[in-house]
């Protein structure tokens, strides 16, 4: 029976060609959408789950709570004592480990300088927790002693070349000397972190380094990222994370605080699922920018999406041919078929060119995601598709998705009277009509969403491009500061100047583009003495030279000056968000105010017109610039900007390069363009952007198939009437506007669909930028129009052909 | 095998009630060949749909085998009809998609014969209506006269008791015609019980008794022999 249902299929497929491409094509198209987005949300949901014990391991986090008790900075890392005592007081904890990225690390063996990103102090531990495959080495043990470090084999590589690197020695930034004691795999691309180079954490111990006492007393330093590991379907969060407040009220001591104090108010600590941090987790000082799983959803939303396009493309121009096939149907009523056994085989026809389809989408997808991965820079492959569990899945989806899109026309078709459609009593395509145009205004519907979407998000991310930042990113670039520059910056800096390539160069503790995460307490002249602020200030530690690099404006005062003997002391520098928390009429009263930050009385000297420098996502803070004490200076600065002429780059950078040299001979010269690492900040709305454009372009192709095969059908139906029309002297125009007027009602309707959905689905995404723009009805129109000139031409090409036709041709064929 | 009595079938438009069948009562015996014949409109097609159970009365007794089947759904009338009735259009009927072999194939698939089996009778089948050379053609690639002859096999091929012939020779020119009801003569011979509608007097003179209808309702009936 079934080799009898597919024959007939087959017959079908290639006597009606059109039809069939628009279904292969349609159902092709969508399942390779499915596909691609399936491989990439399945790359998604796989960080971290190479481990072997990935279900048991958790991270801890730490939040800080303002005097009013709202969390003001979540850290995804914490402070180095927390380990030792939750592995002591949490008996359960079978392991922990501690992970500290270090800054940019220069590290030196023989004539091989390289500068680290991801240099990382790894403990003993670690290894019982994550999966670490070594090349060389046992990774249990290869972290224990002080002085010695893991290296992954491409850096090994980089330094060694052909020599075995074992037990060779690496010096690591200018200041200490490490074995090298293993050589382990690169990370998986899906994990959450990729360290390249791991030195034994116990190296910390050292007091030239960081000192023991450090680790045990610093609560101040959250860069230590802490994971632990736990029994299997332990109740982490019941029996661990609920104490956590007691915890640190036994073990959290602060100083001179009351003795009724209690450090939980202030400060609190999480436990996160380690397969949880890649999609959910968006903290402060990530280890490396996470995915986000609304994206999954959305994404994923579209696939679907795209793949009902196709479906009701088959629904629609099945039902619509129903007419051509009735006689079909009559028959093997009469010939003793059974409802049962015509719905099933209409399902077996729409099952089979599924099955083609996802063939030809396989293919397809092999082809294309190459191309995806250009897009979206991402590293996607087809393997995760073929693993066992999801084979199954695969050869069920094209019955799924033959069942769904052949349901509704097995359903129609087999309700046929044999008697009518034998007779010829049956109307070409009637009934449905009316469902049919309810499929049509829901692929329209998804269109115009997509359409909206699209459009408002290029709107978004361009308005971002063109907002005025209140500092000039170009020409900018930054370098990594090194203490090695701290006596001799102002000979560095000299140096730098007397190029004319050169134009300005100062320091800071942070950069604009990054995040605006450290803070102190602060307070504010009110009458003869200071007042607590309740507001949080943020503060960055910026030279006298840092303002005029940037370009940011001096609303009110002056900048810092060297001109000035007690700047280098007691001089402070508000934006114009901080004057308001302060309450401060304007930024001009702000000016010699007496005003104290971290315990530090200073005064007030100038007050910068507000810069974005977090990136839009984030509202502007109140801020505060600080020059670091002459006594200070170690310590406080981060980065190096440096403003260009801009005429001649090359030239500029050997010149920077030449003077770099001179004064750190020792570490390598590498730099950044501010405008390049700001646009990063975007980088993945960037990327979402350009795929919503493909999968919107997709999905309008897909519909727009479709209303080209059902108007085609529509239009053959009515060649008599429009003959009949022609002769009675309807004009072409008047004929296009009669075939195109019913489709077009369905577009409108459809517009307006859309329109709501889009609206709400784009509010809530535009709440994700502290910065957005604001939806314009222009928007909604245009994808609108659009949507109903695409619509209006694939129906005006046929209908114009028929309307010019000579209609004593279809009247003598009657 | 067939008792009929004040059968009623009624189409209502909005506007029109077409009365199609009036009270109608008549039997066929098995074994018999009978023709019913009237002018256009005058409830014979109806009157076979019903027989056919392809379409159901909405008043009177329908006896077939001495079961009462006027009210049976759509599943048991199904049921009933591909076990003994065979059907033969003036049209054909044939399906395009599907070779001869298989047209003839189709109500032994839905009977549940196996393979060999079916392979076996449709042969058979083909044989005797002498259409076995064109076995793999098209619909389309035979005469009427081919077309109809594989309508009749497809008809027989599951042995019905009862077959129904719709003006079987109206699209045939005339030596066709003969044979298509030469084959049905001889099908009757073999105790086949035959009805058929039809507009023509030569060939309702192959038949044992003609029916005569008006307005629904049986005028006369001539027993040929």
């Amino acid at each position: 029976m079934l080799r009898n249902y597919f024959k007939i299929a087959w017959r079908n497929l290639a006597k009606h060609k059109f039809i069939s491409f628009i279904n292969l094509f349609g159902l092709t198209v969508g399942l390779t959408c499915c596909l691609l987005i399936l491989a990439y949300v399945l790359n998604e949901l796989s960080y971290d789950r190479y481990n072997s014990r990935a279900d048991r391991i958790y991270r801890v986090t730490r939040s800080f709570l303002n005097k009013d008790g709202v969390q003001s900075l979540h850290l995804s890392s914490i402070a180095p004592p927390f380990a030792p005592l939750l592995k002591n007081d949490f008996p359960d904890i079978q392991q922990i480990t501690r992970v500290l990225p270090s800054n940019t690390t220069p590290m030196r063996y023989k004539d091989n300088i390289f500068n680290e990103q991801k240099a990382f102090f790894v403990d003993e531990h670690f290894a019982d927790l994550f999966d670490v495959h070594t090349v060389a080495g046992d990774p249990k043990t290869a972290l224990e002693a002080p002085f010695s470090l893991m290296l992954t084999e491409g850096t090994a590589r980089k330094y060694f070349g052909p020599e075995d690197p074992m037990n060779k020695v690496i010096r690591v930034n200018n200041q200490f000397d490490c074995k090298v004691t293993g050589i382990f795999k690169e990370f998986p691309a899906n994990a959450h972190m990729h360290p390249e180079v791991m030195i034994s954490f116990n190296t910390l111990r050292d007091s030239a380094i960081y000192g023991e006492n450090n680790l045990l007393t610093n609560y101040g330093n959250n860069a230590f990222y802490t994971y632990f590991l736990v029994p299997e379907n332990y109740p982490v969060h019941q029996r661990i994370e609920a104490q956590f407040p007691a915890f640190i009220d036994k073990n959290v001591h602060f100083p001179g605080a009351p003795s009724d104090f209690k450090p939980s108010k202030t400060t609190r600590l999480f436990v996160q699922k380690l397969t949880d941090i890649h999609l959910r987790s968006h903290l402060d000082d990530e280890l490396e920018e996470n995915g986000d799983i609304t994206r999954v959803y959305i994404f994923g939303s579209i696939a679907l999406f795209i793949l009902l396009i196709a479906c009701i493309n088959y629904m629609n121009l099945s039902t619509a041919r129903s007419a051509l096939r009735a006689r079909e149907i009559g028959i093997r009523k009469v010939a003793g078929a059974e409802r049962k056994e015509l719905i099933l085989q209409f399902l077996s026809e729409s099952v089979m060119i599924a099955w083609i389809a996802i063939l030809l989408a396989i293919g397809l997808t092999w082809l294309t995601l190459p191309w995806l991965n250009e897009l979206t820079g991402g590293a996607l492959s087809l393997a995760p598709l073929f693993q066992g569990k999801l084979l199954i899945p695969l050869i069920l989806t094209p019955i799924l998705v033959g069942v769904l899109s052949g349901i509704y026309p097995a359903l129609f078709m087999s309700s046929f009277q044999p008697v009518k459609v034998l007779k010829g009593l049956f109307k070409a395509g009637g009934g449905s009509i009316s469902f049919r145009k309810v499929l049509v205004v829901v692929q329209f519907s998804i269109s115009i969403i997509l359409i909206i979407s699209t459009a408002i998000v290029f709107q978004q991310l361009d308005y971002i491009r063109q907002k005025s930042l209140g500092f000039n990113k170009d020409h900018i670039i930054t370098m990594q500061y090194d203490t090695g520059l701290d006596k001799t910056w102002d000979a560095f800096r000299n140096q730098l100047l007397q190029s004319a390539y050169v134009k300005d160069a100062g320091r800071s503790s942070r950069i604009p583009g990054g995040r605006l995460l450290d803070e102190m307490g602060a307070s504010v002249e009110s009458g003869d003495s200071l007042r607590p602020v309740t507001a949080d200030i943020k503060y960055l530690a910026a030279d006298y030279d840092f303002v005029p690099t940037y370009g940011i404006s001096v609303v009110a005062g002056r900048n810092f000056s060297r001109a000035w003997s007690t700047d280098s002391s007691a001089a402070y520098l508000l934006n114009v968000a901080a004057t308001r928390v302060l309450d401060l009429k304007s930024p001009a009263a702000a000016i010699g105010k007496n005003f104290s930050y971290g315990n530090t009385k200073g005064k007030i000297v100038g007050v910068l017109g507000d810069f974005h420098f977090e990136s839009l996502h984030q509202k502007i803070l109140p801020m505060v610039l600080v020059l670091p004490r002459a006594s200070q200076t170690a310590g406080s600065f981060g980065r190096i900007s440096i403003k260009l002429a801009g005429n001649n780059l090359p030239a500029a950078l050997t010149y920077l390069e030449s003077a770099w040299k001179r004064f750190l001979p020792t570490t390598p010269f590498e730099y950044e363009f501010m405008d390049k690492q700001f646009g990063q900040l975007y980088a993945s709305e960037q990327r979402q952007a350009s795929l919503f454009t493909t999968f919107a372009c997709i999905a309008i192709f897909i519909a727009c198939l479709g209303l080209l095969g059902l108007s085609a059908f529509a239009i053959s139906q009515r060649v008599k009437e429009i003959g009949i029309r022609k002769v009675l002297g309807a004009n072409v125009s008047g004929i296009v506007m009669l075939l195109s007027r019913d489709f077009m009602i369905l577009v409108a309707l459809a517009a307006v669909i859309g329109s709501a959905v889009a609206a709400v689905a784009m509010n809530k995404w535009l709440g994700g930028f502290a910065y957005s723009i604001s939806m314009s009805l222009w928007v909604f129109l245009g994808a609108a129009i659009l949507a109903a000139a695409v619509a209006l031409v694939t129906i005006g090409v046929q209908a114009v052909r028929v309307a010019t036709s000579n209609p004593v041709k279809s009247l003598r064929s009657e | 095998m067939i008792k009929i009595s004040d059968l009623q079938k009624v189409y209502r438009t909005e506007e029109v009630e077409t009365i199609a069948l009036n009270k109608l009562t008549f039997d066929v015996k098995e074994g018999e060949f009978v023709a019913v014949m009237g002018p256009s409109g005058c409830g014979k097609s109806t009157l076979l749909n019903i027989l056919g159970l392809l379409d159901d009365p909405d008043g009177g007794s329908f006896l077939f085998n001495g079961t009462e089947v006027a009210h049976f759904n759509e599943r048991k009338r199904a049921d009933l009809r591909k076990r003994n009735i065979g059907f033969v259009f003036q049209s054909f009927n044939l399906i395009d998609e599907l070779t001869v072999f298989e047209n003839v194939e189709l109500p032994l698939i839905y009977l549940g014969v196996k393979g060999p089996e079916r392979k076996q009778r449709v042969e058979t089948v083909l044989d005797k209506m002498q259409i076995m050379h064109r076995r793999n053609h098209y619909p389309q690639q035979l005469s009427g006269g081919q077309q109809q002859r594989v309508a009749v096999a497809r008809a027989v091929v599951n042995n019905p008791k009862l077959i129904l012939a719709d003006e079987p020779t109206g699209n045939l020119d005339s030596s066709n015609g003969n044979e298509v009801m030469q084959l049905l003569t001889d099908l009757n011979e073999q105790g086949t019980t035959i009805i058929m509608v039809t507009h023509s007097e030569h060939d309702s003179r192959y038949s044992h008794r003609i029916i005569r209808m008006l307005d629904g309702q049986t005028v006369t009936e001539n027993i040929l022999v």
